[in-house]
């Protein structure tokens, strides 16, 4: 059998080799084309050929020594949720970089482009099948690093690179953003959230000694029993999933993404959309079995101090899912939408861990977090495939706002078709892969009595369908709002761009197709195969009464949309000019709640000031050493100088002074 | 284990000899000196890296050559688990950057002699800088508080002399305020051993024949070992530039010539943090259980402190001088825990802060070399575009001080938290550690990230780097070569961890703390 560490190790030496061949100076892209496109396609055939081996049951592990005596080796800990990610990480990236080969055609950077793309296949994958913290961690940055490159890719920050509308302002604070600075965002945000998983890294190592994810596993009501003896295990558990909340874009961090859009498409349809993204939903997946079968096998506190970790998790989850939703219904920037989408729908995967993990059955249980596990694998294939035709339509026109798009389904009849395709998925109407899982989760908030929480996920479905529908509409089936600035070039797009996309939407319409004939059984059956699930899992979606009603609700905002659109013919461009009402609305929405300015106001302000408060305290500790002690030297010498001005009488009388001085002193002592 | 050859003596005296030969040499033709200068400073670190395959860093290995001295001690020099690092930073640093100078020293000269000033030849300035780079070594080698006095002295003329030769601005000025400054540690630390040596009869603070620490002497002492402790400790923070004593540093290490900085900086500074451990917790353990506190916000406050004041500054050297004084407060941070792990980050800080801040240093020195003289960041910006391999190596030195993988950096970030959290995890001060390690972690990270930008991306803000393109030369391959051993040592970091745990062990185990 082929050792698994290949799946990881291949990106990451293609990589290596880029890198090696930019520093012997070779430039010839086509080079860096095969290279990345060749290393990724080998991992992905490694991941699928171990596929079998998983699914049958078998736990593919193997370990070379790095650190041994801490538990940090290169174990390569390949498990159902382990070769299900892979999986989906390797042929999606596969996929994505066969479209980049066209799309960064003659692109200054391309050389950088590969390599960063590549490397963070490997370190995407290295986080997925770690089988330690340690080593988890790094391919954790190491996806952090390629992002924050990606992002910034175009440094040079030409305008039409950024994201927002060029000298909009909320609170003063500027609501445009260039590609370096959205890069700095990203790797700050995201690193915040970093940090708390370095402390619970601390805290695992202080309480087990090791950092290997299945020792963790198997002495879960250990240390779980220790740290909620001492109260502070809701604490503990919040700290170390703050990574994955910051990676995964969830409220209060979610701002990072947003701007992260300044990025070469296929980056925004890879990493955040289809898998870097993901890292915090799998982060969930990974540990919330672990945490769950801790946290049930002790009881008492501990139970209720988990159940509280998971009530806060979906509480974020419905949050963000809600908010993010309802920017994207205002939004003008294709990508932006879908960014806007994505985080909305990482909120439903935190909302269905998090409600899974309140859930007293087991199977219900598993099945919640195996829910979040299917929405994760439809929400990937069809996000990447509708950011991918995104990256199309914007080449295009040349201009990233949805106001100079219209009218493409006239020219693109294939493209309009994978893009409904994939919208509807997103939308989450039967039969595609979206509706089974996004259902899955809806469920899991119901039967973990999360009343109010339910309520906003099948409220935000709907608000999804209106606004996917919409960008659709406006983008496919009617003129622009204003023509584009440049000579557009209204045509199907270059094979190597149509295919990758045109798959992965058929891909998600098939996986719906086939989810209630046995792909949903074969899919929960290599779930259960997990670290930490203890029963099979059977995920099925009863068609009751709940669910009709959701489904009519959905489908009543995606039509709503060309009812208002196409039939009405509602004028919103003209509402927004005449009613202050719907222009304070608006700009709410549209400024993104307005928690960008406020986190720069408060926070990056604050800190501002104290910077300059502390740029006088260190002038003033300068001032005192290298002014104020030299000049108290000075002091004191010219005083002493201006006692001896050469004349004999007065040197004696010191000199008297000074002898009886001394013999006050010698008496006041032996005397 | 003693070595059969006196291989730490030729490992010091070698350069030496090297820099003597070239001491005459025309600046035309020193380039084979600065090469051979190179091979011969690289030895203690592939002498480390052997005793580190072969397992031998906890167990130690002593030079055969040693002299024993009545009322001194014993002056002998050795290489262990716990200098292993730092060995291998200062070895490392040290040889890559006499590569580097060959170029940089070059154009310096002759922008000086352009000025109407007569600097001494290169002969001279690679003389100074071998015996600035084998003091730096003898320092660490040492055994016996002599001995690293008078290494700690040998460091101190040959940097104060290429400063006030070969240095910017007002350099005879800062040359001498850093003479004073380092002086005044070098002082107190000196007061405090006299006082110690004389009570306890010897300097040693490492027992050459067991490789074990010295301990318990300190209750020889009696009441006065806790002033003793302190007059040493405050000694080495001035040399450390810890918050409150670090006025000196900005100036020195943003007016020295630019590899002189990338020693002064990383290497030189860290010897002082080095020395708190080797020295002054084994001998003085209660000090620091009793002060443990004190010096945690001490040093989580040189830490935020430095970070915060770099940000402001315009000036690249500048701000990556206030950078050196956060980064120490992390090596200090990393000792103050008094735990084994956070020892073992702070002796592993040191090896990735000198990498990663030599790097940095050696960029700045990059674009003053070849965009006459520019260091204000002010007018930087989209400089990757003009220098994308001087980038990427950038890119690397900040890895290595934000703690990001595969960078070295990494190990030291963790091991200093963990070893942190290994006491304070379930106390009353839990939360408020957690905050102050995120604030200092980040704004770690938002200076660098922040500075990158600032420097290599968005538009260029003035015209300075218009008509350049890069050529990678000496200045960027000796670069890179640093950056990749930043990758080796964090894939190669096993061997390490082991030999320095167990000299910490060792130690903690003989002076008794942690229990």
């Amino acid at each position: 059998m082929i050792d698994p560490i290949w799946i990881w190790l291949t990106p990451y030496l293609g990589a290596s080799v880029l890198a090696i061949l930019w520093i012997l100076g070779v430039r010839d892209e086509r080079v860096y084309d095969w290279v990345s496109v060749g290393s990724i396609l080998v991992s992905a055939i490694i991941a699928t050929v171990l596929l079998p081996v998983v699914y049958s049951g078998h736990l593919i592990y193997t370990k070379y020594s790095w650190l041994p005596s801490l538990g940090i080796n290169f174990g390569t800990y390949m498990d159902g949720l382990g070769a299900f990610m892979a999986l989906v990480v390797s042929w999606l990236s596969f996929l994505i970089a066969v479209y980049s080969t066209e799309y960064m055609k003659g692109d200054w950077g391309v050389q950088r482009y590969f390599f960063f793309f590549t490397f963070f296949v490997g370190s995407m994958l290295l986080l997925v099948l770690a089988d330690n913290l340690v080593l988890m961690f790094v391919g954790w940055e190491g996806t952090g690093l390629a992002s924050y490159a990606l992002i910034g890719h175009w440094y040079t920050d030409e305008e039409e690179t950024w994201v927002g509308d060029p000298g909009r302002k909320a609170f003063g604070t500027p609501m445009y953003f260039e590609p370096s600075h959205s890069g700095v965002r990203a790797i700050l945000f995201t690193r915040a959230g970093d940090i708390g998983m370095i402390i619970g890294m601390a805290l695992f190592y202080m309480v087990t000694g090791t950092f290997s994810i299945p020792e963790i596993s198997e002495t879960a009501s250990g240390w779980m029993g220790f740290l909620a003896s001492k109260g502070v295990l809701t604490a503990a558990l919040l700290v170390f999933s703050l990574g994955a909340l910051a990676k995964s874009a969830q409220f209060p961090f979610h701002e990072w993404l947003v701007t992260a859009m300044t990025g070469p498409t296929p980056v925004s349809a890879l990493i955040h959309a289809a898998t870097m993204v993901k890292a915090g939903v799998y982060f969930m997946l990974r540990f919330s079995p672990i945490f769950y079968n801790g946290a049930v096998a002790l009881g008492g506190s501990a139970l209720a101090a988990t159940e509280q970790y998971f009530n806060i998790i979906a509480l974020l989850g419905g949050i963000t899912a809600f908010m993010m939703a309802t920017m994207a219904l205002v939004s003008r920037e294709l990508k932006l939408i879908f960014a806007f989408s994505t985080a909305s729908q990482l909120g439903y995967m935190f909302l269905g861990v998090g409600a899974a993990g309140l859930l007293t059955q087991k199977e219900l249980a598993y099945e919640g977090i195996a829910a979040s596990a299917a929405h994760l694998m439809s929400h990937a294939v069809f996000k990447a495939a509708l950011f991918l035709i995104a990256g199309w339509a914007i080449h295009a026109v040349h201009s990233r706002f949805i106001d100079n798009m219209g009218n493409f389904s006239k020219y693109m009849k294939i493209t309009t078709l994978s893009i409904w395709l994939a919208g509807l998925s997103l939308a989450g109407l039967p039969p595609f892969s979206g509706f089974w899982s996004k259902e899955g989760i809806i469920h899991a908030a119901e039967a973990a009595h999360l009343e109010s929480l339910w309520i906003l996920a099948v409220f935000t479905a709907g608000l999804t369908g209106f606004y996917t529908t919409r960008a659709i509409i406006r983008v496919f089936h009617m003129p622009p709002y204003e023509p584009p600035h440049h000579e557009a070039e209204l045509h199907e797009a270059p094979p190597r761009m149509l295919w990758p996309y045109t798959i992965l939407a058929l891909t998600a319409l098939v996986i719906g197709l086939v989810w209630p004939f046995g792909f949903g059984a074969d899919f929960s059956n290599l779930i259960s195969r997990t670290l930490g699930f203890k029963e099979p899992v059977k995920l099925a979606v009863e068609f009751n009464a709940t669910t009709y009603g959701i489904i009519t609700w959905v489908l009543a905002m995606v039509l709503l949309v060309p009812a208002l659109y196409l039939a009405l013919k509602v004028d919103f461009v003209s509402m927004l000019k005449t009613s202050k009402t719907a222009r304070i609305f608006h700009a709410f929405l549209y400024d993104r709640w307005y928690i960008n300015a406020l986190i720069y106001i408060f926070i990056v302000g604050g800190f501002l000031g104290i910077i300059d408060i502390l740029g006088y305290v260190d002038g003033f500790i300068d001032a005192f050493y290298h002014i104020g002690i030299p000049i108290a030297f000075i002091l004191i010498s010219k005083g002493f100088r201006s006692t001896h001005k050469g004349r004999p009488d007065l040197y004696l009388a010191y000199y008297a002074y000074g002898i009886g001085l001394l013999l006050l002193l010698l008496y006041m002592i032996w005397g | 284990m003693e070595a059969s050859i006196p291989i730490l003596w030729i490992s010091i005296i070698l350069p030496l000899l090297v820099a003597l030969i070239g001491v005459k040499v025309r600046d035309e033709k020193i380039d084979g000196i600065a090469y051979a200068l190179a091979v011969t400073l690289l030895l203690p670190v592939i002498l480390v890296a052997i005793a580190a395959f072969k397992g031998l860093l906890g167990e130690g290995l002593v030079d055969p050559w040693m002299a024993h001295i009545g009322g001194v001690g014993t002056f002998a020099l050795t290489l262990d688990g716990l200098s292993s690092l730092v060995i291998a930073g200062v070895s490392l640093v040290t040889a890559f950057v006499s590569i580097y100078s060959i170029p940089y020293m070059k154009t310096r000269i002759t922008e000086m002699k352009e000025a109407g000033e007569t600097p001494p030849s290169l002969g001279v300035y690679f003389f100074l800088y071998s015996l600035f780079s084998v003091s730096m070594l003898g320092l660490v080698y040492a055994t016996n508080m002599v001995l690293f006095y008078i290494f700690l002295e040998l460091t101190l003329l040959p940097s104060f002399l290429l400063i006030a030769y070969y240095g910017y601005g007002d350099r005879k000025r800062i040359a001498i305020l850093y003479l004073v400054w380092t002086h005044i540690g070098a002082v107190m630390f000196l007061s405090g051993a006299l006082y110690y040596g004389f009570h306890v009869g010897n300097f040693d603070y490492l027992d050459v024949n067991t490789m074990t620490p010295i301990t318990g002497t300190a209750n020889m002492l009696g009441t006065a070992a806790k002033y003793v402790a302190l007059l040493m400790v405050l000694g080495l923070f001035v040399k450390m530039a810890v918050f409150g004593f670090h006025m000196w540093l900005p100036y020195a290490h943003a007016e020295a010539p630019t590899p002189i900085s990338a020693l002064l900086s990383p290497n030189l500074i860290g010897l002082a943090g080095y020395a708190l451990a080797r020295i002054t917790v084994p001998i003085f353990p209660s000090f620091f259980a009793q002060y443990k506190w004190i010096l945690i916000y001490l040093a989580f406050t040189t830490v935020i402190y430095g970070g915060l004041v770099a940000l402001k500054q315009t000036d690249f050297k500048r701000f990556l001088a206030y950078s050196s004084i956060s980064q120490m407060g992390y090596m200090l941070l990393g000792i103050a825990t008094l735990t084994p792990i956070g020892i073992t980050g702070a002796m592993i800080q040191y090896l990735s802060h000198a990498l990663g801040k030599a790097l940095l240093f050696m960029t700045a020195g990059v674009f003053i070399t070849e965009l006459h003289g520019l260091r204000d960041i002010r007018l930087m910006g989209g400089l990757a575009r003009k220098y994308p391999l001087t980038a990427a190596l950038a890119l690397l030195g900040f890895m290595h001080l934000v703690g990001m993988p595969p960078t070295i950096g990494m190990w030291s970030e963790l091991f200093i938290v963990f070893g942190l959290f290994k006491d304070v995890a379930l106390t009353t001060e839990f939360i408020p550690i957690v905050m102050l390690v995120i604030v200092a972690l980040m704004v770690s990270a938002s200076y660098s990230f922040v500075t990158m930008r600032r420097i290599f991306y968005n538009k260029p803000r003035s015209d300075k780097a218009e008509m350049r393109t890069e050529t990678p030369g000496a200045l960027q391959y000796s670069m890179l070569f640093i950056g990749v051993m930043g990758v080796v040592f964090f894939l190669w970091i096993n061997p390490y961890y082991h030999g320095l745990l167990e000299v910490i062990h060792k130690t903690f185990l003989f002076a008794g703390i942690g229990g």
